[in-house]
């Protein structure tokens, strides 16, 4: 079984914050992963920032922003994983990338070096299942143990969904709105039927994320869902307290509890 | 030399480029696009339809234009002119969005959406926003929306909203990725009418449908005048619409040299120029797999051009794979010898041209000597630039000062 997975079995609803690296510098990035992790992540989901993130709202496209204003590279990426992982590596580390950055690295390379520096998954949000690409990577992927964690939407058609199945591991990424990542204060309707119909076509926990920022809404959708993935909301905090290291590190710590204990009630 | 055409429609793939790499959320609008563009390309009342308003509204066929003077002052080769800035709203824009729209209203969407460049897209689809009343909003660069703000005044008038984007380098690859944001949003009521042969499967081969009117048109037009077909044809590429269409209709004709042209802005060093089939390497954006012009680390860089419809990354993935098959070339012309251009076709054949076209005839200059007499030569006239005129006075340094 793989280390997310394993996560899933011993966790009934697992809580998976996410930071963009490099934002506001690769290092305070390996102090606000610490800082979620003491407050209760079970999975972390670092992205990759990119130029052109179409599948992202405005906080982490402000987010990759800022980051890129540090000179990229791969390299500091990944030894920047490396970091995080041996400060705890027990916690699985998910890469969140589009897919121009690790095919420009040559996706072979990439695979070999993320499973070295810690990292048990990737989510591609621009690459869907049907492309050549993702048939070849995930094959990468697979002779290494790392997953290929598939996003399935309100839009995604059931016979989509059975496609999906031959290339996904770990677990499905269910976007619970349309749109992009963001806050949002009401989440779509029939989510919970969506959520368990997805369930019942995967042999994988299905987790959800896209809008979701609040203690409540976490545990409203942890009673269906196996895991509660937040972005946009962390990342505020990154925005609003990010010069100032040990303000930022604080608060990450006691949002990422009061998410984990919200969905405790559940464990 | 690579197979011609590789192309199947049920994988959207041009050789190696193309394909759908677009987010999840739109990729059964993809689909659905897909399905119903292929059943209304063969129904003969959608044809019909779209034959009315090609005739009717935008008024087609434009003409071909012999460049008597132009022709006598280059010295060399003749040239002739597809005149695209004759359609209504002034370029090959509106072939498209008419076509798009039809589309839409096939498939009960009330609200159309696009990102601009220049503003001619936008216009175009402003215009067919107010035509069969869509609610319409159009991305356009805060950059953009300084140097063309002729354009987007025209879109306001024509009653859609015109939404400025700050995000990235506020230039057109930022507005295509706030308008695909958009989508996702509203992806069941919306269609975004995208506006060159770029995005994800199938937009590139719908955008190239309705553009190659404007080669099937020119090859009978130059064959009825002539009796043969041009030498050369050249148009300019940004994505690469208007090239596409010109460049479709003689692919098959191999005695036709065809030639694509691109911003090389002020240098060649990155941020100063669009000329992504020198630059760029094969790469994912927008939805498409395509060449892009990209940092060592897989990041897009921000492009340059004097004119706002070239300064894009990317290129429409069949010219990514026209290039590597080497049946068309492409070549690159600088910002300030597109200025010379423009003022030289204004002032030599009475014609303002668009900024982006006057790239198109900075190289059929070199051309049509190169070629000599007895050759001739076809340019695509994009479009007209009164859209530009502010901008090239400002550059020229015309009125400075002074009074207009």
């Amino acid at each position: 079984m793989s280390a997310i997975r394993s996560v899933f079995s011993e966790t009934k609803s697992s809580f998976i914050p996410y930071i963009s690296l490099g934002d506001p510098t690769y290092d305070a990035c390996v102090d606000w992963a610490d800082a979620l992790i003491r407050g209760g992540a079970d999975i972390l989901e670092l992205g990759i920032p990119f130029s052109d993130p179409v599948a992202d709202g405005p906080v982490i496209q402000k987010a990759f922003k800022r980051a890129l204003a540090n000179p990229f590279s791969m390299e500091k990426v990944l030894e920047t994983t490396a970091k995080i992982h041996a400060l705890h590596p027990h916690i699985p580390l998910v890469y969140l990338t589009y897919f121009n950055p690790i095919y420009s690295y040559g996706f072979e390379n990439f695979a070999a070096e993320a499973k070295i520096s810690g990292i048990e998954g990737m989510i591609i949000p621009d690459l869907p299942y049907d492309t050549p690409e993702t048939e070849n990577l995930f094959h990468s992927l697979q002779k290494r143990g790392i997953d290929l964690i598939h996003l399935v939407t309100p839009a995604t058609a059931p016979a989509r969904m059975k496609g999906i199945r031959d290339f996904a591991s770990g677990f499905i990424y269910y976007v619970t709105s349309y749109g992009v990542t963001g806050e949002r204060t009401a989440l779509s309707n029939g989510l919970e039927e969506r959520i368990r119909m997805t369930k019942s076509l995967f042999s994988l926990p299905v987790s959800a994320g896209f809008g979701i920022s609040s203690p409540d809404q976490a545990k409203e959708i942890s009673e269906y869902a196996d895991g509660i993935i937040i972005g946009s909301a962390v990342q505020r905090i990154i925005e609003e307290n990010g010069s100032n290291p040990s303000l930022c590190r604080k608060k990450l710590e006691e949002y990422a509890l009061s998410i984990s204990k919200s969905l405790r009630g559940n464990r | 030399m690579a197979k011609e055409r590789s192309f199947t429609e049920k994988e959207g793939y041009f050789g190696d480029f193309g394909g759908r790499y677009a987010p999840e959320i739109l990729t059964e609008a993809l689909i659905e696009l897909e399905g119903t563009y292929l059943k209304l390309r063969k129904d003969k009342k959608f044809l019909k339809e779209l034959e009315f308003y090609r005739k009717n509204y935008i008024g087609r066929p434009s003409p071909i234009t012999f460049a008597e003077r132009l022709t006598k002052a280059w010295g060399g080769a003749r040239i002739w002119l597809k005149r695209e800035d004759l359609n209504h709203t002034g370029a090959h824009k509106i072939n498209n969005t008419i076509g798009q729209a039809l589309i839409a209203k096939a498939m009960g969407k009330r609200r159309i959406i696009a990102e601009t460049g220049a503003g001619q897209h936008g216009v175009a689809t402003a215009t067919v926003g107010a035509m069969f009343q869509f609610e319409t909003a159009i991305f356009m660069g805060e950059e953009d929306l300084r140097r063309q703000k002729l354009n987007a005044i025209r879109m306001e008038m024509l009653g859609a909203k015109v939404i400025g984007v700050s995000s990235g380098t506020a230039t057109l690859k930022d507005a295509t990725s706030e308008a695909m944001r958009d989508w996702a949003l509203n992806v069941s009521n919306t269609h975004y009418i995208v506006g060159s042969v770029i995005g994800p499967h199938p937009f590139p081969t719908i955008v190239r449908d309705f553009q190659k009117v404007i080669g099937d048109e020119s090859k009978k037009q130059f064959k009825k005048a002539n009796d043969k077909l041009p030498d050369a044809v050249v148009a300019c590429v940004g994505g690469g619409s208007n090239a596409m269409g010109m460049f479709y209709g003689f692919l098959k004709d191999k005695k036709v040299k065809l030639y694509g042209v691109e911003a090389g802005g002020r240098g060649s060093s990155p941020g100063e120029h669009s000329a992504t089939m020198l630059f760029g390497k094969t790469g994912f954006l927008h939805g498409t797999k395509t060449l892009v012009i990209q940092d060592e680390g897989g990041q897009v860089v921000p492009a340059h051009s004097v004119s706002a419809g070239l300064d894009y990354p990317g290129v429409g993935p069949e010219h990514a794979f026209l290039h590597s098959s080497g049946r068309v070339k492409y070549e690159t012309v600088s910002d300030q010898g597109a200025l010379d251009a423009f003022m030289e076709v204004c002032r030599v054949e009475g014609i303002i041209p668009a900024l982006e076209t006057a790239h198109a005839f900075r190289f059929a200059k070199d051309l049509a000597k190169e070629l000599g007499k007895k050759k001739d030569i076809l340019i695509c006239l994009s479009g007209r630039g009164d859209k530009d005129v502010a901008e090239v006075a400002r550059l020229v340094g015309l009125f400075q000062g002074g009074e207009i």
